[in-house]
């Protein structure tokens, strides 16, 4: 069991299983039929150990992280401070310039006798980037699972309805009307528009709607969109004999959208917001700074030592003066 | 001189810029001298120039956006790694890059100048204003991996060549005469290998990727929304569907190796292997699978680019993947045997002596 534990959380098992689910795409597109592999208890089995490894990844390294970006050590030892990637001792500045410097960031403050400990850090949310992601993708993996169980609770979805020139159609408790189909073509003969005008009728209510090609339309928890239409003597009359709809619902669409911009945000949030941290020690023979962060370390250490710099050069001048 | 007829001279310049542009830079590639890098990269700069023109009044006179058939595709395309070019180099310095930059447009251009020109007015599929977003968004991915491709092989290349000891690790002085030997190594440190150091290239792919994967993952998510409306369901499988959503898993992988350093290395050839799929999902999907559709029973699923010879397309995409695939099998290392590893040693540890 703790062999299971293991592999769910590690990164490298969730790298291997997205290889499989790569190549299984792969294959599937060239497979005739194609959708016998992507619907197949092999790619599906795949896809839940890809859904479980990325929710034991997040679940087992969120709590800790939160803690760890939440809670942060304050007062903390000169060596723990001389390990970080960026450490070295300022002079000549005070809190209030510090402060001033890095404003927009988090600042924390403990005294200890003759010792005062700062932290400061900015972006927390970045480190949870990855996390809000895997959140995010779970949250479509729900949302495709939720569709296409639900999906076939209503009889009617997933259905093509041919409904004659004229003719209605009895769908669900309501009924659907064709009052007219037209075409419309350009001069070089090729089509412009498919439209075809509809009524709903429930009980004694109507509206009349009109359905196009990037139109569907939405009632009563279905949606209707254009399939097909006889072809047979359109191209005189701009009618068609019959017109075939596609009758959906998927009830997991919500939750398939809401994932997708959830698993985007986390995506740009771990990509673009970078976790900041500085600690500043100060004593009476010295002041330390140390310095981390979890991408572009580079232009953020260049700051401090831009800073640094102000400082000396401002302690150099005014002990000319 | 009528709208059309200036599109196509402004297209037509600019693939003669890109042309004359691309044949500097082999010949800097092989002489190293500077002038010609800089040369070249004026060239392009008109040439992008004339592009963009081109597109402009393309889309004025098509009465649509330029990506709709093949050519427009095509010509867009080669406009925005042009363009992403000319932004890197806004604030640093990466003209040699044009080495590599400069005849990819002229061959995506040069594919473009084969196809038919004339404007299709929309078919009722696309006329909607997702087409003035997942488009343009997909084709900026394609163009962000490209650079990451580019930047990864440079990597490599460079990678490969310092642990053979024929590279100096950072820039070197050009006219060292002294010796033979270092005549040979400083040779190989100007040039396109000796401009920029690892860090540079493996930060540029790590950049790159960082602004193509969002907008992968935006295409992706718009296409959806758009096939939910247009053909009642937001993901069929489709060739093109399954495809840009192998490249997205493909660079998927490549944030987490970065992320949870495996080595830039291995980061370099999953970019690589993540532009190959980026080429298939960009031309392979669109010219092979009709290609082979007459051969063998393959679904080619309903996306497609109105007109584009198919068979032209089919060598395009065999070219195009052959080339980076030859690049990457000249990236790998010769294992080290027991009487080279001393000797490369020496070469460095003598230049360095000096």
């Amino acid at each position: 069991m703790n062999l299971v534990i293991k592999l769910l959380t590690s990164a490298k098992f969730a790298v291997a299983i997205i290889a499989v689910i790569i190549l299984l795409s792969a294959v599937g597109t060239f497979y005739p039929g194609g959708d016998v592999v992507f619907g197949s208890w092999l790619f599906l089995f795949f896809v839940g150990l890809f859904a479980l490894s990325t929710a034991f990844c997040s679940l087992t390294r969120v709590v800790p992280l939160w803690r760890d970006v939440m809670h942060p050590p304050i007062e903390i030892s000169d060596q723990f401070l001389q390990k970080l990637p960026y450490h070295a001792s300022i002079s000549g500045v005070t809190v209030s310039q510090i402060k001033v410097h890095w404003k927009g960031y988090k600042w924390y403050e403990t005294r200890s006798s003759e010792t005062t400990f700062s932290f400061a850090q900015k972006g927390r949310i970045g480190r949870f980037g990855p996390h809000i992601a895997h959140f995010g993708v779970l949250m479509l993996l729900l949302g495709v699972a939720v569709g296409t169980a639900y999906g076939y609770a209503n009889p009617y979805s997933n259905t093509i309805t041919v409904i004659p020139q004229g003719g209605s159609q009895q769908v669900d408790g309501f009924v659907l009307q064709l009052n007219g189909f037209n075409v419309s073509y350009y001069d070089s003969g090729a089509v412009r528009d498919y439209r075809a005008t509809v009524t709903l009728i429930d009980g004694s209510q109507a509206q009349t709607r009109d359905i196009t090609v990037n139109g569907p339309i939405t009632y009563g928890g279905l949606t209707f969109y254009l399939y097909g239409y006889d072809s047979n003597g359109v191209i005189e009359s701009g009618e068609a004999s019959w017109v075939a709809f596609q009758i959906k619902n998927d009830a997991g669409l919500p939750l398939v959208w809401t994932g997708s911009v959830v698993a985007l945000a986390g995506i740009m949030i771990a990509l673009y917001v970078p976790h900041k941290r500085i600690w500043i020690i100060w004593s009476n023979e010295h002041i330390l700074v140390g310095a981390i962060s979890n991408k572009s370390s580079a232009r953020f250490f260049r700051d401090i030592d831009k800073f640094r710099a102000q400082a000396l050069d401002h302690v150099a001048r005014s002990k000319e003066i | 001189m009528d709208i059309a007829a200036l599109e196509q001279l402004g297209f037509e310049i600019a693939l003669g810029t890109y042309l004359i542009s691309s044949i500097l830079f082999i010949l800097y590639f092989s002489t190293k001298k500077r002038r010609l890098a800089e040369m070249g990269f004026t060239l392009v700069c008109f040439g992008f120039a004339f592009q963009t023109f081109a597109l402009a009044t393309r889309w004025f006179f098509a009465g649509h956006p330029p990506w709709v058939n093949t050519y427009e595709v095509m010509s867009f395309f080669t406009w925005t790694i042009v363009g992403a070019y000319l932004i890197l180099n806004v604030r640093s310095d990466y003209r040699s890059l044009g080495t590599l930059v400069a005849p990819l447009a002229f061959a995506t251009l040069g594919f473009a100048s084969l196809q038919p020109t004339n404007p299709t007015p929309l078919m009722p599929a696309l006329q909607s204003v997702w087409l003035l977003i997942h488009v343009p968004i997909a084709v900026l991915s394609y163009c962000a991996f490209f650079i990451a491709f580019l930047a990864s092989v440079l990597y490599l290349f460079k990678d490969k060549q310092l642990s053979e000891g024929r590279l100096m690790k950072g820039p070197h002085k050009p006219r060292d005469r002294s010796a033979n030997t270092e005549r040979a190594v400083s040779r190989e440190t100007i040039g396109v290998l000796g401009k920029f150091s690892l860090d540079q290239l493996d930060d540029l792919a790590y950049r790159s990727v960082a602004v193509g994967f969002p907008l992968l993952t935006i295409g992706i998510i718009t296409g959806a929304i758009w096939a939910e409306a247009a053909w009642g369901s937001y993901w069929s499988w489709d060739p093109k569907e399954t495809w840009s959503l192998i490249t997205w898993l493909v660079f998927l992988i490549y944030l987490h190796a970065k992320t949870q350093n495996w080595g830039s290395s291995l980061a370099a050839y999953i970019a690589s292997f993540g532009f190959i799929s980026v080429v298939c999902t960009f031309l392979g999907v669109a010219y092979v699978l009709p290609f082979l559709e007459t051969y063998v029973s393959v679904s080619t699923g309903l996306h497609g680019y109105v007109g584009g010879g198919v068979v032209a397309g089919t060598v395009f995409f065999c070219g195009i993947l052959g080339f980076v695939l030859l690049l990457l099998y000249a990236t790998r290392k010769k294992p080290p045997s027991a009487s080279e590893a001393p000797q490369a040693v020496t070469n460095t540890e003598a230049a360095t002596a000096r």
